[in-house]
């Protein structure tokens, strides 16, 4: 596919070189989800991520419109069920103002008294109509507010009543600027009794101080003469012609654009693909929409002529684009602002083109190269159409476009940002809460009352909420710490061997080698509390084999590694020769039950097929009833008739390679043993286990797999960019268990004994199974080894499912744990389930380092667990920085994304699943039609605690500055603040934390620990977030 | 017990069922204590199953008893009595059970129990769980209701307690605007359509003087009454009953406001639009039938409106690119074939139509999420993408006319865009220029600009949590 506009766009010499630079980096702010089918976690706000976190989520709100922190309420939530505490608010805000703070302003006290104060308690504020309303009408005027100190409100009423007995009853003026309170009290007095001010009860009072407290505080902002910041006004005409007349002109714009846009990038899922889809976004569009008889509506009376116009001129997008901003009137430098703002507009759609355009190597039918460009000259000409249309049929303007923004911004007056009510309010609140007296706010000075407003001012909501914010994130960090300190220096007195495993005496029963995912962090905690004598390690789930996989079953190859690396190796999954024959029957079969079923699927939407289909529909209420009201026992029974076209258990991978060229074709698929070798090693570096090697080490990846969930993907290995891992462990144990592999390891230094046998299994998140391959090769001896292993995996995995299942409230809390895991499995088949699992919901910690220090520590499944030796790194910290590369980018990714689809559920995320509809196989839309809604569902994400990942990393602080030096985008990241990082020192257990640009000593605020007998000691009966406490069964291999 | 007794107490409780679940989730939400999630479910289930065993106990006996038509009777609820004995009117409460009520009744049961028992999960923890209930119950009882009228008046209860619903289910996350949008697009439609039934009704009235079905369309059980209007008073009737049966079930050309009602939740979506209120309209015809044979017109009328319905849908659904819209006009399809069918005089084959197809498409839609698991699932079976080959329009077809085809299907054959620009535009300019009369008139009067509400801005403040 040639774009049309090829000619045009010869690099240097086109004269819009300037307009597609502006484009491409407009390009950057859309959102980077690529096809929901593979997902890939990555950082909402990469397009910022040069900036710091607090800056990049304000430029975030600026641009998106979405919410940068929680809402003030929520985290006032969380102070109330101390999940922030008034300590560490405090402490935030001394720290946030450095030497300010104790900067005193006039009676006001200090800064910091003042921003605790407007922290303390809710300010309520609203549009200036609401808040007459609330003035005139509520309580607020009549009571003090609930949460006024008593003294306070008694102080403040005492305090005006004499006042007014004194000095203002009579017509005496004791001074000259009690002069100005008078006609206000003229006022007041008009409403209430003056004749009987004498038999006036508390209430009236209090009423009457509120009163003149309000008409005070208006009087106090009237004279303040505080500058209110202009507020921004939006480039595109869209919004102001919205403010202007209600009337939305993208409505049209987008009800035309979605549906081309869907019909475009379809990826298979229409019977009839769109005509000339080979010409590029733009000549599609004008040919297609230029029909004769065809009745068009209204506003789109002036398209036809100019879809001829721009077809008859050969107008390229790029000249398109030009004279639409030409058209406009959009001047040269408001051209970038314009084009982000428009492109944003249908952010999904051009997200989804972008992705298409420079990723199609993910997808069936990527686009051409400049679509994002031909999309956005197609969007400029239909805006042109739709805003002509509007500004005619609602404001009569029958001028050029180019004068439409000037018109309307005479028609709709800049109002006011902040107004006097709404700042008046404000002091209203607060002067109650602090106890600021009438008497005083009235003495007050215009520059004064200017110092109060500016003060006030200063410190607005998202200030508030930044704070809150850090409180919160600062509570966790020191349990977080606490606990690990408190934990390893346990660890370290009960380990008498040291801390390193090369000293260790015993050789664990059996290793188990898990995906770093957090998921996996309970599966792992409970096999040590049931099995002591094992170990259990974490790598990224794709174990070093990043491949091209293509299961025995498969259709096709599916990259399984992390999105940054492009594999370069092929393996496939082969039936072994002697079920070849049934396979080959097998296969037929599945083909022909295929067929079948893709022409039902497609036929019962046709004319025919669908009256046959719909005759004999009746019996699709079997299915339907049974699946609804018991979807695992359905599922069983699905699964007994599918084992006649199952492919046979017996399979092998095709690993090796005979060629010396990696590709698809057959002889290049699969690695020579030196690539192996070098796999081999790596991970068991990686991992530091590199001796006391036991009888069986089974490697474990993970997926997850649901029904009607278009969202299933997410919850794949991350390490896999959402893939299952299960075939990496596979291969990975079977090159480790080659004795050629084992011989080139061997000659670098790394010896495995002959005895130990690897084996790969998968662990299915969502319901627990587990499941192991090539069984039939396990070498008789170690059968026991295996039996052992296995019945503390299958105990495990109960265990793990009756942990998740506290979170379920559709599971009771006295759940059994084998009642437990057929309550998961139940929830992975059915049909009703928006919460097959939660994902990596919670997660907010990850350790780097020995499993000694963390092992026996309730982590509540919050942790990302990576294996790391310090002791064998070298100098250079090699090992650990190659970890670090790959580790805090992935998982940085995960918990931004969650952090970002937590906040702003709408902006950020795709709000709730209930009305998602897919569409063009490529993502889903809100209902009939809507833009394409990358991020998270708000069922996946709804548990979750939005917190930045906090890192601890066994090393030295010195060695974590030398690898920040040498890594620029790692250090960006933690720079930046996007994640949070601590050292714990190999040697000492200290704990360095990192801020502002520097190692700082942790000192812990505790030295103890909860400790309980098992973890269902410790989370029994209980839903909510559960604190650190030390698991006494799990805490030692000895 | 006589058998009488039996189905007369039996009966009741087919209908009893639903309305005490509206009753209970109502009363309990009106006076302020409303039910928890779990107490919802189990009344949900228990209001269904008796309905749904009552039901059946009722086909049984009729099936062994070879009784084929089972009034229940209510009562007259309203009688005024004119002096010309043919203006009378009565409310007459009676429910009917026959051969075309009994299965369909059961239908009802059997989808609005199995998707309540689906809701109970798929919107655990929703913050509209109550509401969507308090409409899912409605909207049961709504389909019972016209299921079992035995009068033309019942039935108009029952339809719009469908109608009411659907609209306010269609709206559910209102929240947003589409779907308020959306929601209010699909109540104008279905004004218009209980518009021409409630003229239809008054004419019935008129004609017969009285609203029971058994003097409409004659006695005899259905499907073989006779009814006893003229050739042309049928074609009337039968006409205005048509445009109420084509708004109801999406028939062109009010053919634009189904995939537009996918905003809901998704079961809310299968039960409404997949099976049971898109089916509403047919099932008003084939209740009517015997008028339909009083008229050739009127016969040619429904097949040529069920042709239209069908071949524009099986053309438009083929483009669709999201799997709920590419549903809706699925359904739409057949409903316009079921629509030939009963223009045919093909009743049985109609209602066997309507329940099969209600019970595949209700599991396609309810499936609809699993879109992406299941072509998978197939590209692995089948072990190669899932292409379309190129049909007979992409081999045959000349280009030009290829496209315009697609741009009609990809515009939904320009049904909406057609009634906006020639009949809400118009309408509403009437409307405006009436309005703009009016306020010259109290400016007049009041010397000066007499509306406050002009000066209301259009657009509401930001309130500070968003302000940045």
């Amino acid at each position: 596919m040639v774009p049309s506009t090829a000619p045009e766009t010869v690099a240097g010499e086109s004269p819009h070189a300037d307009l597609e630079h502006l484009i491409k980096r407009a390009a950057h702010l859309l959102p980077a989800q690529g096809p929901i089918t593979a997902f890939v976690h990555h950082n909402t706000l990469h397009a910022f991520e040069d900036l710091s976190f607090e800056d990049a989520v304000v430029k975030g709100a600026e641009t998106f419109g979405c919410h940068p922190y929680l809402p003030e309420e929520r985290y006032r939530q969380k102070l109330a069920r101390g999940r922030i505490l008034q300590r560490d608010i405090e402490a935030v805000l001394i720290d946030d103002l450095e030497n300010d703070g104790d900067e005193l302003l006039g009676f006001l006290g200090t800064r910091f008294h003042l921003r605790l104060a407007m922290l303390a308690h809710p300010l309520r504020t609203g549009p200036t109509a609401e808040l007459r309303w609330v003035v005139a009408e509520t309580e607020s005027l009549r009571t003090f507010r609930e949460e006024t100190p008593p003294p306070n409100r008694d102080l403040a009423i005492t305090d005006t009543r004499h006042w007014i007995m004194r000095d203002l009853r009579n017509g005496r003026t004791p001074n000259p600027i009690d002069e100005r309170i008078r006609r206000t009290l003229d006022c007041l007095f008009a409403t209430f009794d003056r004749q009987h001010i004498e038999k006036w009860d508390d209430d009236t009072w209090e009423m009457f101080t509120l009163h003149l407290l309000w008409l005070v505080c208006k009087d106090g902002v009237l004279r303040s003469d505080v500058e209110s910041p202009t507020p921004r006004r939006s480039l595109r005409h869209r919004e102001l012609l919205m403010d202007a007349t209600g009337q939305d002109s993208d409505e049209y714009v987008h009800d035309l654009l979605i549906r081309f846009c869907a019909a475009f990038l379809d990826q298979g899922f229409a019977h009839w693909s769109m005509p000339n889809l080979e010409d590029g976004f733009y000549r599609t569009f004008l040919s297609l929409y230029d029909q004769p008889f065809r009745p068009v509506d209204r506003w789109a009376r002036g398209l036809s002529q100019e879809l001829q116009r721009l077809t008859d001129e050969d107008i390229g997008p790029l000249d398109s684009i030009a004279e639409s901003l030409d058209l406009l009137g959009v001047s040269e430098l408001e051209r970038q602002g314009y084009i982000a703002a428009t492109l944003l507009a249908l952010r999904g759609y051009g997200g989804m083109i972008w992705q298409l355009e420079t990723r199609g190597d993910r997808v069936a039918h990527p686009l051409p190269p400049e679509t994002l460009i031909e999309f956005l000259a197609i969007r400029l000409m239909l805006d042109r159409v739709a805003l002509q249309y509007v500004a005619r049929e609602s404001l009569a303007f029958r001028e050029p476009l180019n004068k439409l923004r000037q018109h309307l911004s005479e028609k709709v007056p800049q109002h006011e940002p902040t107004s006097v009510d709404q700042r008046a309010f404000l002091v209203f609140q607060l002067a109650q809460l602090i106890g600021w007296n009438p008497k005083y706010l009235h003495r007050l000075s215009n520059a004064e009352w200017k110092i109060l407003v500016s003060e006030i001012e200063a410190f607005p909501s998202l200030e508030r909420r930044r704070i809150y914010h850090l409180a919160f994130e600062r509570r966790y960090r020191i349990q977080t710490l606490d606990a690990v300190a408190v934990h390893s220096l346990t660890q370290r007195v009960s380990n008498t061997d040291g801390p390193s495993r090369a000293h260790r005496v015993r050789v664990p029963t059996f290793q188990v080698v898990c995906c770093i995912d957090e998921r996996e962090e309970s599966f792992r905690r409970h096999l040590e509390e049931f099995e002591p004598q094992c170990e259990t390690l974490g790598a990224a789930g794709f174990f070093a084999v990043a491949m091209y996989y293509r299961g025995a079953a498969d259709a096709h190859y599916t990259p399984l590694c992390p999105v940054i690396i492009k594999p370069k190796h092929y393996v496939g999954e082969d039936v072994v020769y002697s079920f070849k024959k049934a396979e080959d029957q097998r296969r037929s079969r599945r083909r022909a039950i295929g067929t079948v079923t893709r022409h039902v699927h497609s036929g019962s939407r046709t004319f025919t097929g669908g009256w046959l289909a719909a005759v004999f529909g009746s019996l699709a209420s079997l299915p339907l009833v049974t699946r609804i009201l018991f979807p695992r026992a359905t599922a069983r029974l699905r699964q007994l008739f599918h084992g006649f076209v199952k492919t046979p258990a017996v399979t092998h991978l095709q690993l090796e390679r005979a060629e010396s060229e990696p590709g698809p074709e057959p002889g290049h698929v699969g690695y020579n043993v030196d690539e192996m070798a070098a796999i081999v090693e790596r991970l068991l570096r990686d991992m530091g286990l590199t001796n006391n090697l036991s009888r069986l080490i089974v490697i474990c990846g993970h997926g997850s797999s649901s029904m009607n969930n278009p969202h299933e993907a997410a919850h794949d290995c991350g390490a896999c960019s959402g893939g299952r891992g299960g075939p990496n462990a596979r291969a990975f144990a079977q090159m480790a268990n080659d004795p050629r592999v084992r011989d080139l390891v061997r000659n670098n230094g790394l010896p495995i004994p002959s005895e130990t046998v690897f084996l790969g299994a998968y662990h299915n998140t969502c319901d627990d199974s587990v499941a192991y391959y090539d069984l039939d090769r396990l070498p008789t001896t170690h059968e026991s080894d295996f039996e052992r292993a296995s019945a503390a995996i299958d105990e495990a995995r109960k265990r793990s499912a009756h942990e998740r299942c506290r979170r379920f409230e559709t599971a009771e809390l006295k759940l059994t744990t084998d009642a437990a895991l057929r309550h998961v499995e139940g929830r992975a088949e059915d049909l009703s389930q928006v919460r097959p699992e939660y994902g990596h919901a919670t997660n907010a910690l990850c350790f780097v380092g020995r499993r000694d220090w963390s092992r026996g520590l309730f982590l509540d499944r919050r942790a990302f667990l990576q294996s790391y030796e310090p002791d064998q790194d070298d100098e250079e910290s090699t090992i650990l920085t190659r970890i670090l590369q790959a580790v805090i980018p992935v998982c940085a990714g995960i918990n931004l994304e969650y952090y970002f689809s937590y906040v702003d559920p709408v902006g950020y995320g795709c709000g709730t699943k209930l009305p998602h509809n897919i569409t063009s196989l490529l993502g889903v839309m809100n209902g009939a039609a809507s833009d394409l809604r990358p991020g998270l569902p708000w069922q996946m994400v709804e548990i979750h605690e939005p917190v930045r990942l906090l890192f601890v990393i066994e090393t030295t602080h010195d060695a974590m500055l030398q690898i920040m030096q040498q890594n620029e985008g790692l250090a960006n990241l933690i720079r930046g603040r996007w994640v949070q990082l601590a050292t714990l020192d190999p040697q000492t257990s200290e704990i360095h934390l990192f801020r502002d640009g520097q190692f700082v000593r942790y000192r812990p605020s505790t030295n103890e620990l909860p400790v309980a007998a098992s973890s269902i000691d410790w989370y029994r009966g209980w839903r909510d977030h559960l604190g650190f406490a030390q698991i006494q069964h799990a805490t030692s291999a000895d | 017990m006589n058998t009488e007794t039996i189905f007369h107490t039996l009966g009741i409780i087919v209908v009893a069922s639903p309305a005490a679940f509206v009753a209970v989730l109502g009363l309990t939400s009106l006076i302020g204590r409303p039910l928890r999630e779990s107490a919802i479910e189990s009344w949900t289930y228990a209001s269904t199953v008796v309905g749904l065993l009552a039901a059946i106990a009722i086909l049984f006996i009729m099936l062994a008893t070879d009784i084929r038509h089972v009034p229940i009777e209510l009562g007259n609820w309203v009688v005024i009595h004119l002096p010309e004995p043919h203006h009378n009117f009565h409310f007459h409460l009676k429910f009917v059970f026959d051969r075309l009520s009994v299965p369909f009744v059961i239908l009802s049961f059997l989808l609005c129990g199995t998707v309540g028992a689906f809701t109970s999960r798929y919107l655990h923890r929703e913050s509209g769980y109550r509401r969507f209930y308090i409409c899912y119950s409605l909207f049961t009882l709504g389909m019972i209701v016209t299921s079992l009228a035995g009068t033309i008046e019942v039935l108009f209860f029952g339809w719009e307690l469908v109608g009411l619903s659907s609209a306010l289910l269609v709206a559910y996350f209102h929240e947003r605007i589409a779907p308020v949008k959306n929601g209010l697009r699909v109540w104008a439609v279905y004004r218009i359509a209980d518009a021409a039934f409630l003229i239809a009704a008054v004419a019935l009235h008129h004609l017969t003087g009285e609203g029971d079905f058994d003097v409409l369309i004659g006695s005899g059980s259905w499907p073989e009454g006779q009814a006893s209007l003229t050739a042309n008073q049928a074609l009337f009737v039968g006409l205005l009953l048509l445009v109420a049966a084509a708004g109801k079930s999406a028939l062109v050309p009010f053919s634009g406001w189904l995939p537009r009602a996918m905003e809901g939740p998704t079961p809310s979506s299968a039960i409404f639009y997949g099976a049971l209120s898109v089916h509403l309209g047919a099932f008003l015809l084939l209740r009517v039938s015997p008028i339909l044979e009083m008229s050739f017109w009127l016969s040619a009328a429904v097949v040529t409106i069920g042709l239209l319905t069908a071949a524009f849908a099986s053309i438009t659904t083929r483009v669709q690119t999201d799997i709920k819209s590419a549903l809706a006009f699925a359904s739409l399809t057949q409903v316009g074939i079921i629509v030939v069918e009963i223009g045919l005089g093909l009743r049985y084959i109609a209602l066997i139509h309507i329940i099969g197809h209600a019970c595949l498409r209700t599991l396609q839609l309810l499936r609809a999420p699993s879109l992406l698991h299941d072509y998978h699932t197939l590209e692995n079976a089948i072990g190669e993408h899932m292409q379309h080959e190129a049909g007979l329009w992409q081999r045959v077809m000349p280009v030009g006319l290829r496209s315009w085809f697609y741009c009609f299907a990809i515009e939904r054959g320009y049904l909406d865009g057609c009634l906006d620009r020639f009949i809400v535009y118009p309408f509403r300019r009437i409307l405006l220029f009436c309005d703009s009369i009016e306020r010259r008139w109290t400016d007049f009067l009041s010397g000066g600009a007499s509306r406050e509400s002009d000066e209301v801005p259009v657009h509401e403040e930001v309130v500070e949590e968003l302000r940045l």
